[in-house]
C-alpha cells in the first residue's frame, strides 16, 4: 500500500499532476491529523494515492501545496488543493458519494461541530505529554487531559449512545479517534480510567473496518517518536 | 434595530420558550462574535428575536443555555441550542431556505473555511490593541502583528484577483469597481493595478466569509486602530464594498454609542451594555 512509501524530502522532485479518477493526499505515516483524512478516505472507499512528506526536511515544492507546509493536504485532478484536516474531511464527505459521515440534519451537524470544539484542547495536551514521556513533571498535564476527556464522557452519558453522533459511527468519531489510539499505545491509559463510556467507545471503534485498517504498529509508532524527539529526519 | 433591548442580568427571570416560527439569539449589542450571527440572520431574512445578556452580571439561568455563559447562542422552538459563532452561522445557512451564504460547490466551500483559518489571530489582536490603548499602554508590537495578519489577507485578495480572470463584468460590478478605484486613487497608498473583479472574499457577490470577517473591520475605527489598514489597499477596497451592503449597513453600530459603551465598559460599569438605549 502506498501508505508505506518512503517520504519525500528536501531536494526531491515534485510529483506530477494527479490522474483523473484519483485524489491525492500528502500525508505522514504517524501524523494524527493526516490520519483523520485517511480514515475518511478509507471509510468512504475513495480511490486515492498517498505521498508521504518528510516533515523535518520538507521539500521546497510542498509549500506550493500548502503555504503553512503542514499535512494533510488533498490535491485533485483539477489541481485544487484543500488543507486543514477537518476541512479536508468535510470536503471528501461533500464531494464523494456513498455513506455520508456528516448528518444531513442541520442541528445534528451543528452538534457534531460543538463536540469537536469540546475536544479541541486534547491534541496539544497529548502532544506535550508525548514529549515529556521520560520526565517526571507530567501530573499537572495529565490532570488537565483527564478534565478535557471528562467533558467527552459527559456527552456520551447525556446522549446515551455508543458513538458521538448516535448509534452508528460518524464523522466526529473519526475526527477524534487518532489521539485515543495514541493514548493507548503510549500508555496514557490512566487518563481514560475514570471514563467507562469512552472505554466502550474505544473498543467499538477498534471494530470499525476503516479504523482497524489504519491501526498503527505500536513498535513503529514508538520507534518513530524516539527518532522524532531526537530531531532525526529519518 | 431589532436588538435595541435592555440586557438581562443577574436576578432576571428567564425568557420563556421560543415561539414557533421564530429563532432566538442570545447576544450583546457590541459583541463582534454575536454580530456575525446577527448579520447572517438579517442577510437571510430569518425571523428572529434578540435577547441581550449583561456579560458583566450574567443571569444564573444563562448557564443553562451555554456552559460558560458565552454568546452568541441560538435557541429554536424545539429548545435546541447552538453555539460558537461560526457553527451558529453555518447552522442558519443550512436550516433556513432562501439565499445560501456558503457556496454550493464543495471546493469553494472548503476555500472559505481555509480563509477563516487565515483570520484566526485577528480577533485576539484587535482586542489586545483596544485594551492596551484604553489602559494607556503602548501597543506598537501588537499593531505590527495585526498589520502582518492583514498583509496575509491582502496577499490572498491579490492572488485571488489574478486567479479569477474574467473578461466580462456585470454592469453593477463594473460601476462599483469604477467608484472604488476612484475612491482609492484619492486616498493614500498604492493604486491597484490590473484589478479586476472578486471584490469580496468569495467572488463578486458578498458571501459567508465576508460576514464572518466583517465585525472586526467595522470596529477598527472605533478601537482607534484604523491605520492598520494603511498598507493594504485591496482590504480597504473590500471594506468600502462591505459598507455598501444592505445587511452590513442595517446593522452598522453608531460610533458615538459605541464609544459611550467602551467608556463605561472600561470603567467596569455594568450599565455599559445598555448604553444608548432609549429610556
Amino acid at each position: 500500500m502506498s501508505g508505506s512509501a518512503r517520504s519525500l524530502a528536501k531536494g526531491s522532485a515534485p510529483p506530477g499532476p494527479v490522474p483523473e479518477g484519483l485524489i491525492r493526499v500528502y500525508s505522514m505515516r504517524f501524523c494524527p491529523y493526516a490520519q483523520r483524512t485517511l480514515l475518511v478516505l478509507t471509510a468512504k472507499g475513495i480511490r486515492h494515492e498517498i505521498i508521504n512528506i518528510n516533515l523535518k526536511s520538507k521539500p521546497e515544492w510542498f509549500f506550493k501545496k500548502n503555504p503553512f507546509g503542514l499535512v494533510p493536504v488533498l490535491e485533485n485532478s483539477q489541481g485544487q488543493l484543500i488543507y486543514e484536516s477537518a476541512i479536508t474531511c468535510e470536503y471528501l464527505d461533500d464531494v464523494y458519494p456513498g455513506k455520508k459521515l456528516l448528518p444531513d440534519d442541520p442541528y445534528e451537524k451543528a452538534r457534531q461541530k460543538m463536540v469537536f470544539e469540546l475536544f479541541s484542547k486534547v491534541p496539544s495536551l497529548v502532544t506535550s505529554l508525548l514529549r515529556k514521556q521520560n520526565e517526571e513533571d507530567c501530573s499537572g498535564q495529565k490532570e488537565e487531559l483527564r478534565k478535557e476527556i471528562s467533558k467527552l464522557e459527559e456527552v456520551l452519558t447525556n446522549k446515551k449512545t455508543t458513538f458521538f453522533g448516535g448509534n452508528s459511527l460518524s464523522m466526529i468519531d473519526y475526527l477524534i479517534w487518532p489521539w485515543f489510539e495514541r493514548m493507548e499505545i503510549l500508555e496514557l491509559n490512566d487518563c481514560v480510567d475514570h471514563t467507562p463510556k469512552l472505554q466502550l467507545w474505544m473498543a467499538a471503534m477498534r471494530k470499525d473496518p476503516a479504523v482497524s485498517a489504519l491501526l498503527m504498529e505500536p513498535k513503529a509508532l514508538r520507534g518513530f517518536l524516539n527518532l522524532y524527539l531526537q530531531n532525526s529526519p529519518e | 434595530m431589532e436588538d435595541a433591548t435592555r440586557s438581562f442580568g443577574k436576578g432576571s427571570l428567564p425568557p420563556g420558550p421560543v415561539p414557533d416560527g421564530l429563532i432566538r439569539v442570545y447576544s450583546m449589542r457590541f459583541c463582534p462574535y454575536a454580530h456575525r450571527t446577527r448579520l447572517v440572520l438579517r442577510a437571510k431574512g430569518i425571523r428572529h428575536e434578540v435577547v441581550n445578556i449583561n456579560l458583566r452580571n450574567k443571569p444564573e439561568w444563562y448557564y443553562t443555555k451555554h456552559p460558560f455563559g458565552q454568546i452568541p447562542v441560538l435557541e429554536n422552538s424545539k429548545c435546541q441550542l447552538i453555539y460558537e459563532s461560526v457553527i451558529a452561522c453555518e447552522y442558519l445557512d443550512d436550516a433556513y431556505p432562501g439565499r445560501k451564504l456558503y457556496p454550493y460547490d464543495p471546493y469553494e466551500r472548503a476555500r472559505q473555511k481555509m480563509l477563516l483559518e487565515l483570520f484566526y489571530k485577528v480577533p485576539h489582536l484587535t482586542k489586545e490593541c483596544l485594551v492596551a490603548l484604553r489602559c494607556g499602554r503602548e501597543c506598537a508590537d501588537l499593531k505590527l502583528a495585526l498589520r502582518q495578519e492583514f498583509c496575509n489577507l491582502e496577499e490572498e485578495r491579490q492572488e485571488s484577483v489574478s486567479a479569477h480572470q474574467r473578461s466580462f463584468l456585470s454592469p453593477l460590478a463594473q460601476e462599483t469597481q469604477i467608484k472604488l478605484k476612484a475612491y482609492l486613487r484619492n486616498s493614500t497608498g498604492p493604486e491597484i493595478l490590473g484589478y479586476q473583479n472578486t471584490i469580496f472574499f468569495g467572488g463578486d457577490c458578498i458571501s459567508m466569509i465576508d460576514y464572518l470577517f466583517w465585525p472586526w473591520f467595522e470596529r477598527l475605527d472605533v478601537y482607534g486602530i484604523a491605520d492598520c489598514l494603511n498598507h493594504t489597499p485591496a482590504l480597504r477596497l473590500w471594506t468600502a464594498a462591505m459598507k455598501q451592503d444592505p445587511t452590513v449597513c442595517a446593522l452598522l453600530i453608531d460610533k458615538n454609542i459605541f464609544l459611550g459603551f467602551l467608556n463605561l465598559y472600561f470603567q467596569n460599569n455594568p450599565d455599559a451594555f445598555d448604553y444608548g438605549l432609549a429610556c
